[in-house]
This record gives C-alpha cells, sequence and structure tokens, in this order.
C-alpha cells in the first residue's frame, strides 16, 4: 500500500496551482462551480483553450488524440485541483472531456475519431458537447426514452425531446441517445446512440432556469432533423452498453471533482470560524461547530480515498462496477453536509444572495446550498445508485 | 497510490481468516462471555506458535520484523472473529511502547517472553473520568529513595486480571503542563498491595478496577523517560486508535456479511426480504461506511509503517470507525428482526462489544478534537 502521491502528481499539483493563482482575476468569484459553468462564457472558453495548450484538458487521452497519456491518478490530481481552485472550463461542458470523448475512442470508428476527439481537445467552442438522455418520462427510468431515429437512405431522421440537458446552449455537438427499435422485448434493447450537429435544421433549445435563477439546463426539440449514418456510434440496437459504460466515467469524475472544490469551500469555512467572534468567543472555539467541522473533513478524507481507489482501479486494467455508484453518493453527501453545516454557521447571513455584499466567502456556501439537491439528482440519484450496489456488489435480486 | 497488499500481507490475511475461523467459532466466544478469565489460552498458545504475538518484533526478541500495516491486517481479522484473547492489551497498548522507550534491558527480558505467549500484559491509564487526557492522570507515585511508591486507582484496565504486567501511568511530578509530570511504570501485576476487580460490562470482554496502595516500584521498571511519560503515551494512543479501528474495521465486515446474507436467506411476502429496495439500500449505505472505515484505516496504518506523522489520519480514521460500528450493528439487528436482539445471535454480541471498540483507543469526541485542532481550528 502507499497513500502518497508520486513526485510527478505533486509537481502537477503545484503546477496547476501556479496556473490558477497566474490566470484567474483577483478575488475570483466562483459561487455555484457545481454547476461547472461560469457566468462569463467567453472567459470559460478562454481558460478551456490555455488548458488544452498546457495538454491538461484531456491528459489521460492518447498523445494522438490530443492528450499527453497521463494516468487516471494523474487525471483525478488534475480534477482535484481545477475543482480546488475554481477553474473555470476545465471540464468543456463537461460531456466532452469526461464522457463523450472516452467512450469513442472504445466504441468510435476511426474516422469519427479523428474528427471529434482534436475538436474536444482544442478546448475550442467547436469541441463543447451535450448530452441527450433524460426525457420528460425518462428519467431514473431511462430505458423509457422515445425519441426515435428512423433510418432513411444515408441519414437518420431524429424526432423526439430531450430534457434536462446541461449546456445544450452551448454545445456543437449532442451525443444522444435514441430508439431504433420499439419491438423489442426488454426496452433497453433497440437503443442507438449518434452525433447531432446542434446546428442542424429541426434543433431547438429551450432554456429552463433552475429555482435560483440559473440557465444550466435546456429542453431540446428534434424535429426531423437529419444525421447522417456515419454519425452513429458503436451498433445499432446496441446503445445501452455504451450508455452504462459513459455514466460510469461521468460518475467516476464527480468525486475528485467534489472533493477539489468543498475542500476549498470548508478551508474558507475554517478561516471564517477563527475570524469570527460570537459572545466575544470565536466560532472556532465552540466545541459543536469545531466537531461538526472535524467530521466535515473526516466525510472529504473518505471522499478523496474513494477517488483515488477508483483511479487506482482503472490504472490496473480493471473496471470498477459498484464503486463508482458509491462514489456518486458520498460525493452528494459530503455537498449536502458541507452545505448544511456552512450554512449553520453562517447563521442568519446564510439566506443572503450569493452575488449579495452580504453573502460571506464569496458566496461559496450559499451556492453549495443552493445547488447540491440539484447535483444529487445529476447523473443518477441516491436511490438508483444505491440499487446498483446493491445488485452487483452485494448480490441482491435486481428490485427496479 | 497503490491500494493493494503485498502477496505476503494477502497471505497473512487470508491464513488468519482460516485459522480464526475453525480456531475461534463464535459459540465459543460465546461461551468466554460469561467465563470468569474471559479469555482462550490455547488460542494464545497457538498464536504464539503461528508468530503472531512477535509479529513486529525483530528476531533478536523472537519476532518475525513484521510492519506495523501487517500487524493492522491481523488485528482486522481478530476483530472479524471477536477473538477473545488479550493481543490488543499486551501487543498494542505495551509491547509496541517497550519497543520504541524500554530499555535494552527491558526489552531483552520481556518481548521474548511476550512472544512466546509466555506472559499477558495490559496498559492501566483510564481513571474517574474515563478520558484519555493528560489532565486526567492524577494516581500519585512518589519516589522514596530508589524506589516509587504508586497510591490511586484506575478504571477500565483490559485484561488486568489475567495480567502478568500492567503498564502504569502515574502522576510523578506537579506541573504547570499537565502533560509533563506523567511516568510510565511497569508494575508486577502480582505484586503486594495491588487489588484488581473486574468491573462488568455489557460487552462481557472483561475491563478491571485496578487500586494501588502504596505498591513499589523501582526506577528500573520506568518506560521511556521519568516524568516525560505522556510522551510515551501519546506514541501507545496513536497505534492503538488504528489497532482498535482495525478491529472495528473487520467486524464491521463481518456484520455486513451476515446481514446481507441473512437478507438473501429470510423470505417475507414470498420472496427474500433482500428484494426490498427499503432493504438493499440500508444495506448499500453500510457497505458504503465500512469501506470509508477501511480506507481511513488502511490510510492511518500506512503512514505510521513508514514513520509519516499519522496523527490526524489517525484520529480521522478512529473517530469514524466508532460511529460506524455502532451504526453498522443497529442497521444488521434491524435487517435481522427479532432474532437480532437474542442471545442465540451473532450479531447482538457485536453490538454489545461497540461500546468497548468506541472507547479504548479513544472515543469520537477525542479523535473529532484531534481533528479539528489539526485542522488549525
Amino acid at each position: 500500500m502507499n497513500f502518497g502521491l508520486s513526485q510527478k502528481e505533486l509537481t502537477l499539483r503545484e503546477e496547476i496551482r501556479r496556473f490558477a493563482q497566474a490566470e484567474l482575476p483577483p478575488g475570483w468569484r466562483r459561487t455555484t462551480l457545481i454547476d461547472g459553468e461560469c457566468r462569463d462564457f467567453d472567459f470559460e472558453v478562454s481558460m478551456s483553450r490555455k488548458l488544452a495548450q498546457r495538454g491538461w484538458l484531456v491528459m489521460s487521452w492518447p498523445e494522438q488524440y490530443g492528450g499527453r497519456d497521463a494516468s487516471l491518478m494523474e487525471q483525478t490530481v488534475y480534477e482535484m485541483e481545477v475543482a480546488y481552485w475554481g477553474i473555470p472550463g476545465a471540464l468543456m461542458g463537461i460531456s466532452g472531456t469526461q464522457w463523450v470523448g472516452p467512450c469513442l475512442m472504445l466504441f468510435g470508428t476511426e474516422e469519427q475519431k479523428k474528427k471529434y476527439l482534436p475538436l474536444i481537445a482544442s478546448g475550442e467552442k467547436d469541441g463543447i458537447w451535450c448530452t441527450g438522455y433524460s426525457e420528460p418520462n425518462a428519467g431514473s427510468d431511462f430505458a423509457n426514452i422515445r425519441t426515435r431515429a428512423v433510418k432513411e437512405g444515408d441519414n437518420y431522421i431524429i424526432n423526439g425531446q430531450k430534457i434536462w440537458t446541461s449546456a445544450a446552449h452551448r454545445a456543437r455537438w449532442c451525443w444522444l441517445a435514441a430508439r431504433t427499435d420499439f419491438n423489442v422485448a426488454k426496452k433497453h434493447h433497440g437503443i442507438s446512440i449518434f452525433i447531432v450537429d446542434m446546428k442542424s435544421p429541426g434543433v431547438t433549445v429551450n432554456p429552463i432556469l433552475n429555482y435560483y435563477g440559473r440557465h444550466h439546463f435546456n429542453e431540446v426539440f428534434f424535429d426531423n432533423v437529419e444525421v447522417p449514418v456515419s454519425n452513429l456510434v458503436g451498433e445499432e440496437n446496441r446503445g445501452w452498453y455504451l450508455l452504462m459504460q459513459s455514466l460510469a466515467f461521468e460518475r467516476r469524475s464527480i468525486a475528485p471533482m467534489t472533493y477539489g472544490n468543498f475542500k476549498w469551500v470548508l478551508e474558507q469555512l475554517i478561516e471564517y470560524a477563527n475570524q469570527t467572534k460570537y459572545k466575544s468567543r470565536l466560532l472556532s472555539q465552540n466545541p459543536m461547530f469545531r466537531n461538526k467541522l472535524a467530521e466535515l473533513a473526516i466525510d472529504l478524507e473518505t471522499l478523496k480515498l474513494f477517488a483515488f481507489q477508483v483511479a487506482w482501479r482503472i490504472g490496473r486494467g480493471e473496471i470498477p462496477v459498484y464503486e463508482s455508484s458509491r462514489n456518486k453518493i458520498m460525493s452528494d453527501e459530503v455537498m449536502k453536509r458541507v452545505a448544511i453545516v456552512g450554512a449553520e454557521i453562517l447563521g442568519i447571513y446564510s439566506q443572503a444572495d450569493p452575488d449579495s455584499e452580504w453573502a460571506q466567502m464569496n458566496g461559496a456556501v450559499h451556492g453549495a446550498y443552493l445547488g447540491f439537491p440539484g447535483q444529487a439528482i445529476a447523473a443518477g440519484t441516491a436511490e438508483v445508485e444505491k440499487s446498483i450496489i446493491a445488485q452487483f456488489k452485494l448480490g441482491l435480486p435486481k428490485s427496479y | 497510490m497503490d491500494f493493494s497488499l503485498t502477496e505476503q500481507q494477502e497471505m497473512l490475511r487470508l491464513s488468519a481468516r482460516g485459522f480464526l475461523s475453525t480456531e475461534c467459532p463464535k459459540a465459543r466466544v460465546r461461551e468466554l462471555d460469561r467465563d470468569e478469565k474471559g479469555y482462550d489460552p490455547h488460542l494464545w498458545h497457538r498464536m504464539a506458535e503461528l508468530g503472531w504475538l512477535g509479529l513486529v518484533f525483530p528476531e533478536e526478541y523472537g519476532g518475525m520484523a513484521g510492519s506495523f500495516l501487517d500487524l493492522t491486517i491481523l488485528m482486522e481479522e481478530m476483530g472479524r472473529n471477536l477473538v477473545p484473547v488479550p493481543f490488543f492489551s499486551t501487543i498494542a497498548l505495551c509491547a509496541l511502547p517497550l519497543l520504541e522507550y524500554g530499555t535494552p534491558e527491558q526489552k531483552k527480558r520481556f518481548l521474548p517472553q511476550i512472544a512466546k505467549g509466555e506472559a499477558i500484559w495490559t496498559l492501566a491509564l483510564l481513571e474517574s473520568s474515563g478520558k484519555y487526557e493528560a489532565a486526567e492522570i492524577r494516581l500519585k507515585a512518589v519516589l522514596r529513595d530508589k524506589n516509587y511508591l504508586i497510591h490511586g486507582r484506575k478504571l477500565f484496565v483490559p485484561d488486568a486480571h489475567i495480567a502478568d504486567y500492567i503498564l502504569v501511568a502515574a502522576r510523578t511530578e506537579e506541573s504547570k503542563r499537565l502533560e509533563d509530570g506523567i511516568t510510565l511504570f511497569i508494575v508486577d501485576a502480582k505484586a503486594p498491595n495491588m487489588k484488581i476487580d473486574i468491573m462488568p460490562t455489557i460487552g462481557g470482554n472483561k475491563q478491571c478496577r485496578v487500586s494501588f496502595d502504596r505498591v513499589r516500584a523501582h526506577e528500573d521498571s520506568i518506560v521511556g523517560t521519568a516524568s516525560d511519560g505522556w510522551q510515551v503515551l501519546d506514541f501507545i494512543l496513536q497505534r492503538a486508535a488504528v489497532l482498535k479501528c482495525a478491529e472495528a474495521s473487520g467486524a464491521c465486515q463481518a456484520i455486513l456479511d451476515m446481514a446481507n446474507s441473512y437478507a438473501k436467506e429470510r423470505i417475507q411476502f414470498d420472496r427474500p426480504i433482500g428484494s426490498f429496495q427499503a432493504i438493499q439500500h440500508r444495506l448499500a449505505d453500510m457497505l458504503i461506511e465500512v469501506e470509508a472505515v477501511q480506507y481511513l484505516l488502511y490510510q492511518a496504518a500506512w503512514g505510521i509503517s513508514v514513520g509519516l506523522p499519522s496523527r490526524w489520519q489517525i484520529s480521522a480514521a478512529k473517530a469514524k470507525a466508532n460511529q460506524v460500528f455502532q451504526q453498522i450493528c443497529i442497521h444488521a439487528i434491524g435487517i435481522h428482526g427479532a432474532i437480532g436482539y437474542t442471545m442465540d445471535h451473532d450479531v447482538g454480541l457485536y453490538y454489545r462489544r461497540a461500546k468497548a471498540m468506541e472507547f479504548a483507543g479513544g472515543d469520537s469526541d477525542i479523535h473529532r478534537e484531534i481533528v479539528a485542532s489539526e485542522l488549525g481550528l
């Protein structure tokens, strides 16, 4: 066993720290980076480009596709560190760098790899993807999707609706799950994955504001959208396996990002507790807060170990099955606990608008408090994840 | 980072698991629960033969020169079976500090005995407050010529009733800093003027009140430096916390396995109760918590093994284990239903031991306080 970082990993962390200090404006306001999005889109893209130039954006990809063959352990360190500093654009709207690219490397044609991977790796706007999975009647029961793709000559014609589509208003491409066969015994058969150009005629993107007024996700309509057959990824009707693989990739990256982000928030809270007095005593001298902050630190440490354990397993060529679900649940728990304890420490000020002068720590806790219930749903609810653990790790019967 | 065990460590784990499951069935553990001595001398000697008692001693003292991580792995397996032997008391609380702070004479005299299973040791530390803090050590030892006279009372001393030697933490000097003025003595457990009574506990594992009425201890019996004993105690507490955490980790895995198997066997509403999400999600929560304890534990044990300062990691692991062990037991009893509430079932035995596990090696408050201080609060 060894729980230390290698010299290479430590150096990388130091390089990212220096990058963050040089490239981020003084007093960089992070608010809710758990949404992975910054409100100044041009600034975000400029940062993606700079990360790409350093070879960090997709560092674990092979060099031929714009990466630098870094280990997944290094990639994990990178994810923790960019989240810690709140560097925008590090995930390029998430989909492309985190699962579209890795899935294309596994299942894409040579032509698809050559066309799309370098685009993602470039950090340019044309490399931004969204993912069309959820539909109004296909949430946790995702195999219920009704969006259909019908083959006509050299094209598939796509009709249907997607919802909760993150970054669709920014994306140039959509990684789309559609039904290619309705006459199947089991509904997770007959699904296929397509690459859709979001500039295609018939694609309409409508914003959906979240409960605090941010535009992060969308509904997307497909009205007779033509997609060339060469944009089918993998085999027709066998998209379910790709989907599961993509979700595993997605769930893997959540833990390192959450760890980095909330490590920063915890440090801010500690500083705040060390400086703020109530009844002539520092908050940090209050045993209740000391106890609660210590518990948060222990939870965060657990999340860190879980994140590295998954990276380690993948690095050994193994495929984590239940671990990504475990890590997703733990990430959500950490977010929730930091947000709730953080709000307790801030007291009445915890209700201030994160953008207002009344919000302490640049609104970090406020953003977390607003954001965590939504983040806990994205990529699989706790209930879905626990059922996965029960089935695949504990060997219990499928229950859904 | 590397989360894997070496081939030797894997072997140690497997052989310990195999040996303990045959040599130490739960029925035997429950039987010893009600026994006056409460331990299995035969098992103790078998463990000495296997080299487990001297696992981390250098070869010159009859040991196998294993690492602290090896010891952690062994302890995890012992915790899985709630093995009724004074291993924690003898090795974690006494042999490790003797190895680190003992004089050459002390090591030569005592360590080979321990390795052979010929001497049982324990540490008398806690007093009426039951807290692992320097300020709470009030029992006095007064120097008269070359001898100290120890006077006072210690509580919750594990296995003192079967011990041959007791390490006693005593106050030898009054000083402003409460960590100063503490000295650690080796006392013969059969010495005159000592009285040892068992404190009945819900766990059935034996803890004692040890009363000292002007018990004599020679200067040569000091471990470490006179009046600088807190340093030794701090060394002990860090290791005791990790090794207790290891026991808890093994026990947690055993309980989870038990509850999971039961969920698959128990039929209600014409199907296994493990097919219901209410049960599944409870088991999934348990699994996550058990793995949290495991990784926090391994990180801390690795840190000690390679000599890194690990105070933070140690306390994180123990605080987590304390909380999880109790919670896992409560979940497991809930999953078992009424049978889990009976004398005949093992799960209740683990639950009754939860409190002993929690307080040995430091309670949650103390460890969270250490984490808080290390965080800079």
